[in-house]
């Protein structure tokens, strides 16, 4: 009877990505079937590399994919055999960008020189410069990032970021 | 003055600022990504468009000298070399408020940031010394009193540009250097010189003024107060005897003028004195279509009261042949009401009633000048005046006679050899004679007025320590055909234009030197010589005006004749002209650095010689009007009828039948007096530090919001802003301090500077250094790092790749965030989705256990055993809350019972209380009883006491020595 309710704490400590195997990547990729034919969407595709802890761009992505149109990216889907070697690419040339790159980038925002950019202007760059992230991207992103200055300590944010 | 309400401060600092922090060069409040975005991808540039003087445009392809660029607007692909495209500014740049700040400096992009910035209502701009401004042709709130008290105390880069912070920069300057100094303003008619010359005393009035602490007495406070005062009035009157309208300017300013503002130690006000240049008097005689003579002359005829019209023999503006357009009114301008503002103006002054009446006089006789008309008789060419009415009246406002008038228009007496005689004189030379006296007698008056004004604005009794000194000139004129008038101007402007790049290739040097850079500036400066050398070299060889000089001494010499020998002495000159064709319009042309200056020398001897009736001059000279005679007190000086006489010639006046070499040097030629005052000028300009303003007229239909591109860029290049920028180009124009530079490309350079604690200097050195930049395109100084035009835009280039792929990377790592947070929740929900299946599957195996039934069975009545036990529990309980319950009755009423005992004790006690009392009241009655019998005894043993020592006495008198022992006896008893 008890041994049923120990099973819970055993599953909390499955969350580590750090070792995925081809079957654990089947696993992960299986979660992102929401149809059952064993395929996922193209858009869905960074996400599942994302979540398999790997940080491609979305241009990079879109270029394995063939450069899809944005009808494509919904509507056409993609098995796991199809997808592996695209996930092998990224990981054989991985985002090189660290710690220290993000910090010297959003160190130029930094008018102060105290450390800290103003969140609303760290929301500007995101949702406007590069692949401009959506407003509910940037909100997830910095729940709780912001002091009652509206000011986000970077290094922190830059930590905060890469700590998942 | 027109100060317009202006709302609060700030409503109105959107017309200062475009926003962020003044005066540093990022005015855009945060970083505008996606324009910056598109300047970098697009690769934008300026391309030549005749409409707007340059269009936006992206680069296609690049084959070597030609460039394939795309509109912006039309999508038109276009050709075109590579000198024709002009690089564009970086966003970040935009209307930035010193055009010398840009890293693109050319011509493009200087006419795009003062017309992005004129169109957001922001009129000043800085371009490194100079500060342009152009006309808004509207009021905007930036002249009140608490925009004047912004600016005060402000040093120029801590607020947005303005003609306030110039003339802060200027006072401030003057108190802590204790050096003079001079703001030039210079623009073409209708920029809005006068207005700014205006905002300068304005705001100089106003700062030096209200120095004033308790420490001075009131009397002083007033003087000052007043002192003031008159120096905004001169203004005013100034305008109405020397503006007029014009048909690009409603009040254009007809002179030139030197303002000098003299201060005492402590930076008050204590006097003013004005120097004025060329006024146009021949304004006052005739006008072109359209436009008006000086605003006086309306003033004064729709002004003044039936009573004065009738003393001045006043008519209406259609009577008088001098205003040529007859009255022409001036929109939302009432003549009549400036007329009486002119005269309060000249009360606060200090003007006499009689002062006044008697200019009027004098303006009124200008006017009766015009309607004197003469006929050609009919036998030979001699003049007659036929009525004599316009004569009269003007005789009779200038106090003179009018037979000796009449005899020295028709018949002056003239200096042949050594004897005068008689002259008769043709209708043309009466008619220029007449003309040239009115001109003469409006200029005098007007002098005469300048030197009034200074009378008043001098304060002898306080020594000036040092002044601030307000030059409004107008600028370079180049017209199709220019005449001297042009010449005079354009040598100011060429002097002027050498002095600033002087005061800039100081500066510059200065600069570099603090800087410790070894670079050898050149002065510009000396590039201007030539060109005045041309025109004022007394000798070897002689210069335009030393030639003029020279041929109106020479027998029968023309105009034709000075041409001739000009080209004849500078023919080889480098920045003189002739052009091919003598019969082409122009007679000569003039390389001034503004540009190519086509001259026409028609009656250049004429208007340098200024001729004038001699006879008629004396007469007015001895004029019974003390006011006239005054006027024309210096009448020694003039160019007479003895150096003028008739010719062949068709014009009126030709010179030279007389020996004239003789007098050579006694008479000032209208070009030696202009060149002696424009070298006064200089000289004190030279003794001041200058500052520069530059007034820009948008467009020629004085509409708000206009800017035509073409227009403004020919007076750019007139006003040497151009050229400004161009000698900036030789150095290393863009400068930023070594914070700055760290802060702003530390992305460009990772890893090269070391986390640790480093200087600006050791850091700014080890990023230029890993950026590998060619040693000729910086330089860097103690505080900051210089570098050539261009290398900015490169290095905001780089950065901007560099920071949208450092962001791209970043929001990839974003989005691997995300995605890998709701993955794991996905992963959650999944194991406890686990966990669910497990207990189901579990629960149906377990349902048909038997084992598990039972329990299932048994369950329930556990339950019920468990309950008695719990009433047993309750019930034990209620019993031993029953037993507190009576516990505490009893208390109560054993306690209510000892209550009532007590209250009885109470009562006894009280009734004791009161029997005690009665019997106290008893015994207080006796005392009082006993108490005033035993006074009543007392009284009897007085009584007794009194009647002994009577008994006593009586005693002792009839026996003195039994009294003795009886009286010793008493005392024993």
């Amino acid at each position: 009877l008890i041994a049923h309710y120990q099973s819970l704490p055993q599953a909390a400590s499955f969350t580590q990505a750090a070792s995925f195997t081809p079957v654990n990547y089947r696993e992960a990729f299986g979660l992102f079937d929401r149809v059952g034919d064993n395929k996922v969407a193209y858009n869905q595709v960074a996400d599942i590399m994302r979540a398999l802890g790997q940080n491609p761009t979305n241009k990079e992505v879109n270029r394995l994919l063939g450069m899809p149109s944005a009808d494509d990216m919904t509507a056409k889907r993609v098995e796991f055999e199809g997808f592996l070697p695209m996930l092998q690419t990224i990981i054989n040339s991985p985002n090189k960008a660290g710690y220290d790159d993000y910090v010297e980038g959003l160190r130029v925002f930094d008018k102060e020189g105290n450390g800290t950019v103003m969140g609303a202007e760290l929301r500007i760059v995101l949702s406007t410069l590069g692949e401009k992230m959506s407003a509910d991207e940037i909100d997830a992103l910095m729940a709780g990032q912001e002091d009652e200055n509206g000011c986000v300590n970077y290094e922190t944010f830059v930590k905060h970021i890469m700590s998942v | 003055m027109s100060k317009p309400t202006g709302g609060g401060v700030n409503d109105v600092t959107h017309f200062l600022a475009s926003g962020g922090a003044p005066g540093s060069p990022t005015s855009n409040p945060m970083f505008s990504g996606a324009s910056q975005a598109d300047w970098a991808a697009k690769r934008l540039v300026w391309v030549p468009s005749d409409k707007h003087g340059f269009e936006s445009a992206s680069i296609r392809e690049e084959r070597g000298d030609e460039v394939e660029v795309e509109l912006t607007d039309s999508q038109r692909k276009v050709t075109l070399s590579r000198e024709e495209v002009q690089r564009m500014n970086p966003p970040h740049f935009s209307k930035v408020e010193d055009m010398a700040d840009l890293t693109c400096l050319n011509e493009a992009s200087v006419l795009h940031n003062l017309r992005e910035r004129y169109y957001s209502g922001l009129i000043y701009t800085y371009s490194g010394l100079f500060c342009v401004v152009v006309n808004p042709y509207k009021n905007l709130p930036i002249y009140t009193e608490s925009i004047v008290e912004m600016y005060r105390g402000k040093k120029r880069h801590e607020m947005p540009p303005h003609i306030y912070a110039i003339s802060e920069a200027a006072y401030r300057s003057m108190l802590q250097d204790r050096e003079d100094q001079a703001i030039l303003c210079t623009g073409e008619s209708g920029a809005g010189k006068t207005e700014n010359t205006k905002k300068v005393i304005q705001y100089l009035a106003h700062v030096a003024s209200s120095h004033k602490g308790g420490t001075l007495g009131r009397n002083k406070e007033a003087i000052q107060g007043e002192l003031e005062k008159q120096l905004l009035q001169a203004n005013p009157i100034l305008e109405a005897f020397g503006n007029a309208k014009t048909v690009k300017n409603d009040n254009s300013s007809r002179f030139g003028k030197f303002i000098r503002i003299n201060f005492d130690v402590a930076g008050y006000i204590v006097g003013a004195n004005i120097e004025t240049y060329l006024l146009e008097k021949s304004r006052a005689t005739r006008q072109a279509k359209d436009e008006r003579t000086f605003h006086i002359f309306y003033q004064m005829l729709c002004g003044t009261s039936d009573e004065t019209k009738a003393d001045l023999l006043l008519g209406t503006a259609d009577e008088y042949r001098f205003l040529s357009g007859g009255s022409i009114p001036v929109a939302g301008q009432s003549d009549s009401e400036n007329f009486t503002q002119t005269m309060d103006s000249m009360v606060i002054m200090g003007f006499t009633p009689e002062e006044s009446i008697s200019m009027l006089k004098v303006i009124s006789a200008v006017l009766q000048f015009g309607n004197i008309s003469f006929m050609k008789e009919k036998n030979h060419d001699q003049a007659s005046m036929p009525d004599n009415t316009a004569a009269q009246k003007l005789c009779h406002l200038l106090g003179i006679n009018v037979l000796e008038f009449t005899r020295a228009i028709l018949n002056p007496r003239i200096k042949v050899g050594r004897e005068y005689v008689q002259k008769a004189q043709t209708k043309e030379q009466a008619d220029f004679a007449v003309e040239a006296l009115a001109k003469a007698t409006y200029e005098r008056l007007f002098r005469w007025l300048v030197h009034r004004i200074n009378r008043a604005l001098d304060r002898r009794q306080r020594q000036g320590a040092s002044f601030i000194g307000i030059l409004d000139i107008a600028g370079f004129e180049i017209f199709q055909l220019n005449s001297f008038e042009q010449l005079c101007i354009n040598y100011t402007n060429e002097k002027l234009q050498q002095l600033f790049n002087h005061t800039m290739f100081i500066l510059e040097q200065e600069e570099y030197q603090r800087e410790g850079i070894e670079w050898n500036f050149i002065d510009f400066g000396l590039d201007l010589q030539p060109c005045i050398d041309l025109i004022e070299r007394p000798a070897h060889p002689p210069g335009v005006l030393a030639l003029l000089d020279e041929e109106c001494w020479f027998p029968r010499a023309t105009d034709r004749s000075f041409v001739e020998k000009l080209s004849a002495e500078q023919g080889s000159h480098p920045k003189f002209f002739k052009p091919k064709q003598p019969r082409g319009e122009a007679d000569f042309s003039i390389i001034h650095y503004a540009g190519k200056v086509d001259y026409k020398a028609h009656n250049w001897l004429v208007k340098n010689m200024d001729p004038l009736n001699d006879n008629v001059a004396s007469l007015v000279h001895q004029s019974s009007d003390h006011f006239v005679s005054e006027l024309w007190k210096e009448v020694d000086r003039i160019v007479g009828l003895d150096q003028v006489s008739s010719g062949e010639n068709s014009g009126p006046v030709n010179f030279g039948a007389s020996g004239l070499k003789t007098k050579k040097g006694m008479f000032r030629t209208v070009g030696q007096l202009y060149k002696e005052s424009l070298t006064k000028l200089m000289a004190t300009l030279r003794n001041t530090n200058p500052n520069f303003l530059r007034c820009i007229i948008p467009n020629h239909e004085k509409r708000a919001g206009k800017l035509s591109p073409n227009l403004v860029l020919d007076q750019l290049r007139c006003n040497g802003v151009l050229e400004g920028i161009r000698i900036c180009r030789q150095g290393f124009p863009n400068r930023i301090p070594f914070q700055e530079f760290r802060q702003r490309y530390e992305i460009l350079t990772p890893n090269a500077i070391p986390r640790t604690f480093m200087d600006g200097k050791q850091a700014s050195e080890l990023m230029i250094r890993a950026l590998e930049l060619d040693h000729n395109l910086f330089r860097v100084g103690q505080s900051k790092v210089f570098f050539r035009a261009g290398v900015l835009a490169h290095l905001e280039e780089e950065r901007d790749l560099k920071i949208t792929d450092t962001i791209i990377r970043f929001q990839s790592a974003s989005r691997g965030y995300l995605a890998r947070k709701s993955f794991i929740k996905k992963q959650q929900q999944l194991s406890a989705l686990r966990v669910m299946q497990r207990n189901c599957s579990a629960y149906l195996k377990l349902r048909n256990w038997q084992w598990w039934r039972l329990f299932t069975k048994v369950k329930p009545l556990l339950q019920v055993t468990r309950q008695d036990e719990e009433i047993q529990v309750r019930e034990s309980e209620l019993q031993k809350a029953k037993d507190n319950l009576t516990q505490v009755e009893q208390d109560y009423t054993d306690l209510d019972k000892k209550h009532a005992q007590l209250i009885e004790e109470k009562s006894v006690l009280a009734d004791q209380l009161q029997a005690e009392a009665e019997l106290f009241a008893e015994a207080e009655e006796m005392r009082a009883r006993l108490a005033s019998r035993k006074q009543e005894l007392e009284e009897v043993i007085g009584e007794l006491e009194s009647r002994l020592e009577e008994e006593d006495e009586r005693a002792v008198k009839l026996f003195p020595a039994a009294c003795y022992d009886w009286n010793k006896n008493l005392h024993f008893i």
